[in-house]
């Protein structure tokens, strides 16, 4: 059987409005991922690979280009088809976590099985939480966990509406070494069993090896490595 | 969706975001609530004193006789009724005969209020709910003793015998007509036929009192009113340029500003809940729709969680309100002499639409703008949410607008109040600015207390200007009331001084005045001058009769329609100011009011038949008169040389204490031709009015005060987390706790003092246009406002600042650290 094509990006442009006048940030890439691989995209800080990650999403509308997802193009969509697509396939996984913080790490991971009306959020989100080595953790507030906790958390929240690709900025961008091991030991893991496709933003080259593509960012091009 | 939008709800309220909306819901309804609840009791009661002194809730007043279909009408609409036909008649007994004012009542009347009467000549009367029993009659003192007849004796009405049962002291809905020369007398009006003293022609006037529940009342009014004819009058006991009228009307205006001020506030209180509320899902909102939530899913969230939120706030609030009316009321009802009516269940609505407006005008603009968020801010949290706060607080700002407009049906006192907000905004936002970047440019460095306070004025200015505005508007609305309530207070303690005269002398002869003088001296009574008084009638205007400018009296004014009573002066009297021309001019001197409603100024000749003599004179000066000060007061002042050649009798007032009114009565008994007129109960009856009033002025002051802490407090919390941010990294810097500590007290005692100075501006400005445009009143200076202003604004706003943020100062850097 054919491996599908989890994301086809053709001649993406990407232009902003600041001070000075228009700043291209993105200039014609063109890139396409298949379903169960995982890719690094590295560079230097400005370089765009946040904005390229975003705009994979569906988080933002690209200048010009074209950006299909599961054979659905982003470009022509308003936000709430977007955030439809999103709700469907897509995982996220933050630099800086962004747990809610009014909410315990059980109900931080429900969230996404909760906005389906999946009745089952409770269940599945305990069992994400067991997989990360948090069952012990469950009612904590993001305040009384550490950083790779509240990240482990965040992977668990990433899964728990089974995506089809998981994007992830700078997963261990905040975290000490150690932490950071666990953390990728355990998103590749899970993102193994689950066959997810990987899109991930880093500047640890040892990470970005792990992965099964290598992508560079420079100046607004994409280079594969 | 109910369900999940209930659970993200309830799990919020742990974080305190959905609290504070909650808290500034409840306090915006129940400040609206107390306040409304509060001023219709006032506003019941005020009606139900004055109705006192109209005998009735209503009345209807007619030179001819009150169409039968309008007592059906009002039976029909469950009204009480009472009828009272009064005119002027000769009253005799034996050889003795004196014309006299004659009421003639129904069993009904009065339906409000009481007689005063006794058994005794000339003493002070007790109350009576029931007129004259068929044949008898009430004299007043002063008719007894020209007709020279005691109680059981008997006087002729016309064709009928009548006899005198008790002294009439004061008839409860006479007090209009206060000036009435003819001695009065009350009877039965079912002996009014077989009198037989009402022919076709004689001068009667006709009244049907009414009296019922608000709604039945409007109902007949808005029935009766179209039907009224040229010389048929509704009157309702709160009447504009009455003493009593006026200064009850004032009040309100007062109450109602003070409601709105509510209403401003606790805008401003949401206003800041949902800033911070928006402020706090920023994250959460991002976060959910990278998680799929998409725009729908997020309107309806937030919609389910506002309509449960305003459910419960709504509901609290009104709890809370309703309480706190009944806490101000029992407060109160030792200070009051009568008890208050309930409150209108009816009223209820006024804090739920605040409610509902204050969250539409407030929370949805803000729940749009936070849904609009793009969900690339997780990802560049550079990118904060669009700016476009202008529009959403102008649509706060019509919401407030339209709530002040409905709560005052007008549009003038909202718009005074939008205005000089406006001008406000402006002048803090200049104003804040200069002063700001000005501090901080003398106070380069940051090694100081002041150098780092106003460097943080100066960094984070358009969250200060905003603070700024609001401190400056929440002290700017308490001065304006302490302006209002003071000038208003004091207008009304000029007005009535305790020893302000309680009766009035008249038909007094010159050779009486010296006897007069003797026993008021002897018993060391206060009396104003004496004034001349002869009768005379307007005839014609420039030449043209007045039969000419108003065919069958058809729209005369005042000053025509009946005669008046003249006196000379060489002096403007107390209580008399000129306003333009020349008082001592060899002419005449005219009050203004009647000179606008007869449209005469300076110039116009008058024509006066003054006894069967015609006399023409210019308008030389037109005067304002203060007809609450009791003094004999006069529409029209002659030169002397005029009246001289007449006859006058004499006018004088005196306040007469409770302790010398039994010898004061007793002397006046030698002079029987003398009519004493005691204005005393009705006097008494006002100062308890107005004594109410100052009293309920100032514990709705208080209220609203406390409002207005709150919504302080509400304000510096916004700004909190960051200054928490900021003091914990200048601790971790190394900055010692006094350092910090001087520094806030620099920002907030700066934003204080600024405030204060703003709002006292503010505030005179505005208690200048209240008094110039709303309560007609003279306008002055308020030294007191400048001194409080900022007083209170350095003192409160550091107090609650330092109080609100002295967790910066207590908590481990390091713990504030990880909170953020």
């Amino acid at each position: 059987m054919a491996i599908r094509t989890a994301i086809k990006v053709s001649n993406l442009t990407h232009t902003v409005t600041a001070n000075t006048g228009d700043l291209t940030i993105l200039k014609g890439i063109n890139i396409e991922i298949k379903e169960g691989e995982s890719v690094a995209i590295v560079g230097s800080s400005g370089s765009g690979k946040s904005t390229l990650l975003g705009l994979l999403a569906g988080l933002d509308v690209n200048t010009s280009g074209e950006i299909v997802l599961y054979g659905q193009a982003f470009s022509n969509l308003d936000e709430e088809k977007r955030a439809i697509i999103r709700g469907e396939y897509v995982g996220f996984i933050f630099q800086s976590f962004h747990l809610l913080p009014s909410l315990q790490a059980i109900e931080n991971v429900m969230l996404p099985a909760e906005l389906k009306g999946d009745k089952d959020a409770r269940k599945k989100a305990e069992l994400l939480l067991d997989k990360v080595g948090l069952s012990h953790r469950l009612t904590h507030y993001p305040n009384q966990l550490s950083g790779g906790e509240q990240q482990r958390v965040a992977i668990a929240r990433a899964f728990a509406s089974s995506p089809k690709i998981l994007f992830a900025d700078e997963p261990t961008g905040n975290l000490d070494e150690l932490n950071g091991k666990i953390i990728i030991k355990q998103l590749f893991e899970l993102n193994k069993s689950q066959g997810t496709t990987l899109i991930m933003v880093t500047h640890d080259n040892e990470l970005a090896k792990k992965c099964d593509r290598h992508m560079v960012m420079s100046e607004g091009s994409l280079v594969e490595k | 969706m109910v369900n999940f939008a209930f659970k993200l709800m309830l799990r919020d309220l742990r974080s305190g975001d959905i609290l504070t909306l909650l808290m500034a819901l409840i306090i915006s309804v129940s400040t609206v609530t107390t306040i409304s609840l509060f001023i219709d009791r006032l506003q019941l009661s005020f009606e139900q004193e004055s109705a006192n002194l109209l005998a009735a809730d209503r009345l209807i007043r007619s030179d001819e006789e009150i169409p039968k279909n309008w007592q059906f009408k009002a039976k029909e609409m469950s009204l009480k009724q009472a009828k009272r036909t009064s005119f002027g008649t000769m009253i005799f007994s034996g050889d003795a005969l004196q014309l006299s004012q004659l009421s003639a009542v129904t069993d009904t009347y009065p339906l409000k209020g009481a007689y005063l009467v006794d058994d005794t000549l000339f003493a002070r009367g007790q109350p009576s709910k029931q007129p004259p029993k068929k044949g008898e009659v009430w004299l007043s003192s002063r008719l007894a003793s020209l007709l020279n007849v005691r109680i059981g004796d008997q006087v002729e009405v016309g064709e009928s015998q009548l006899t005198v049962a008790k002294y009439l002291v004061r008839d409860p809905g006479s007090s209009s007509s206060a000036f009435a020369i003819s001695p009065r007398a009350v009877m039965n009006i079912k002996d009014l036929p077989s009198t037989k003293v009402i022919i076709p022609g004689s001068r009667v006037r006709y009244s049907l009192l009414l009296a019922g529940e608000p709604s039945d009342l409007e109902n007949f009014e808005s029935w009766v009113v179209p039907e009224l004819n040229e010389g048929q009058r509704w009157r309702t006991p709160v009447e504009k340029g009455e003493r009593i009228g006026d200064t009850i009307v004032k009040a309100e205006s007062f109450l109602l500003l003070a409601g709105i001020l509510a209403v401003v506030m606790s805008g401003i209180a949401m206003a800041l809940a949902s800033t911070r509320f928006v402020k706090r899902h920023l994250v959460q909102v991002a976060v959910l729709k990278t998680l799929g939530a998409t725009p729908k899913v997020l309107i309806k969230v937030f919609s389910i969680q506002f309509v449960i939120l305003f459910f419960i706030g709504a509901l609290l609030g009104l709890f809370v309100g309703w309480g706190g009316q009944g806490v101000i009321s029992s407060l109160l009802s030792g200070l009051m002499s009568t008890s208050l009516p309930e409150p209108s269940v009816g009223r209820l609505w006024l804090g739920i639409v605040t409610g509902l407006i204050s969250m539409v005008a407030f929370c949805m603009p803000m729940m749009l703008r936070l849904i609009k968020i793009s969900p690339m801010s997780v990802l560049q949290p550079s990118r904060k949410i669009e700016k476009n706060s202008l529009a959403v607080y102008s649509i706060g700002f019509i919401g407030i607008y339209g709530l002040m407009c409905i709560y005052t049906k007008g549009f003038l006192l909202p718009s005074i109040m939008t205005l000089a907000m406006l001008a406000i905004g402006i002048l803090v936002s200049i104003v804040g600015w200069l002063v700001f970047k000005l501090g901080r440019s003398l106070t380069s460095g940051a090694t100081s207390g002041w150098q780092i306070g106003f460097a943080s004025l100066y960094r984070r200015l358009l969250p200060n200007l905003f603070q700024l505005l609001v401190f400056t508007l929440i002290i700017m609305l308490g001065l304006v009331l302490v302006g209002v309530k003071s000038s208003l207070v004091s207008e009304w303690q000029d007005q009535l001084p305790v020893d302000a005269p309680n009766h009035y002398l008249f038909n007094v002869q010159k050779d009486q005045i010296e006897q007069i003088n003797a026993s008021t001296e002897n018993l060391r009574v206060l009396r104003s001058d004496w004034y001349p008084m002869v009768r005379g009638r307007v005839i014609s205007v420039n030449g043209k009769s007045i039969q000419t400018l108003y065919p069958e009296g058809k729209g005369e004014p005042e000053l025509y329609e009946r005669e008046l009573n003249l006196t000379w002066s060489h002096s403007l009297g107390k209580g008399n100011k000129l306003l333009s021309g020349d008082f001592s001019a060899d002419g005449l001197s005219i009050e203004q009011r009647v000179a606008k409603a007869a449209n005469l100024s300076l110039g116009d000749t008058l024509t006066l038949n003054i006894g069967g003599n015609i006399v023409s004179l210019p308008i030389t000066s037109v005067r304002s008169v203060d007809w609450s000060s009791m003094q004999p007061n006069f529409y029209l002042i002659l030169p002397k040389r005029v009246l001289d050649g007449y006859s006058a009798n004499f006018v004088s007032s005196l306040f007469i204490s409770n302790t010398n009114a039994q010898p004061f009565y007793k002397s006046m008994s030698q002079h029987p031709t003398v009519s004493i007129l005691n204005v005393g109960d009705i006097l008494k009856q006002i100062q308890t009015i107005i004594g109410q009033l100052s009293e309920a002025i100032q514990l709705v002051l208080l209220c609203i005060l406390i409002a207005g802490a709150l919504v302080l407090i509400a304000s510096v919390r916004s700004t909190l987390e960051e200054r928490l941010e900021e003091g914990a990294l200048l601790r971790v810097l190394g900055a010692k706790k006094a350092l910090i500590q001087q520094s806030l007290v620099v920002e907030f005692g700066a934003l204080g003092l600024f405030s204060g100075l703003i709002a006292a501006a503010g505030a005179e400005a505005c208690v200048y246009a209240l008094q110039v445009f709303i309560f007609k009143s003279q306008a002055s200076w308020h030294p007191l406002l400048w001194a409080l202003g900022p007083l209170i604004g350095i003192s409160i706003i550091t107090a609650i600042g330092l109080f609100a943020s002295r967790i910066v100062l207590k908590v481990p850097p390091m713990h504030l650290l990880r909170d953020f």
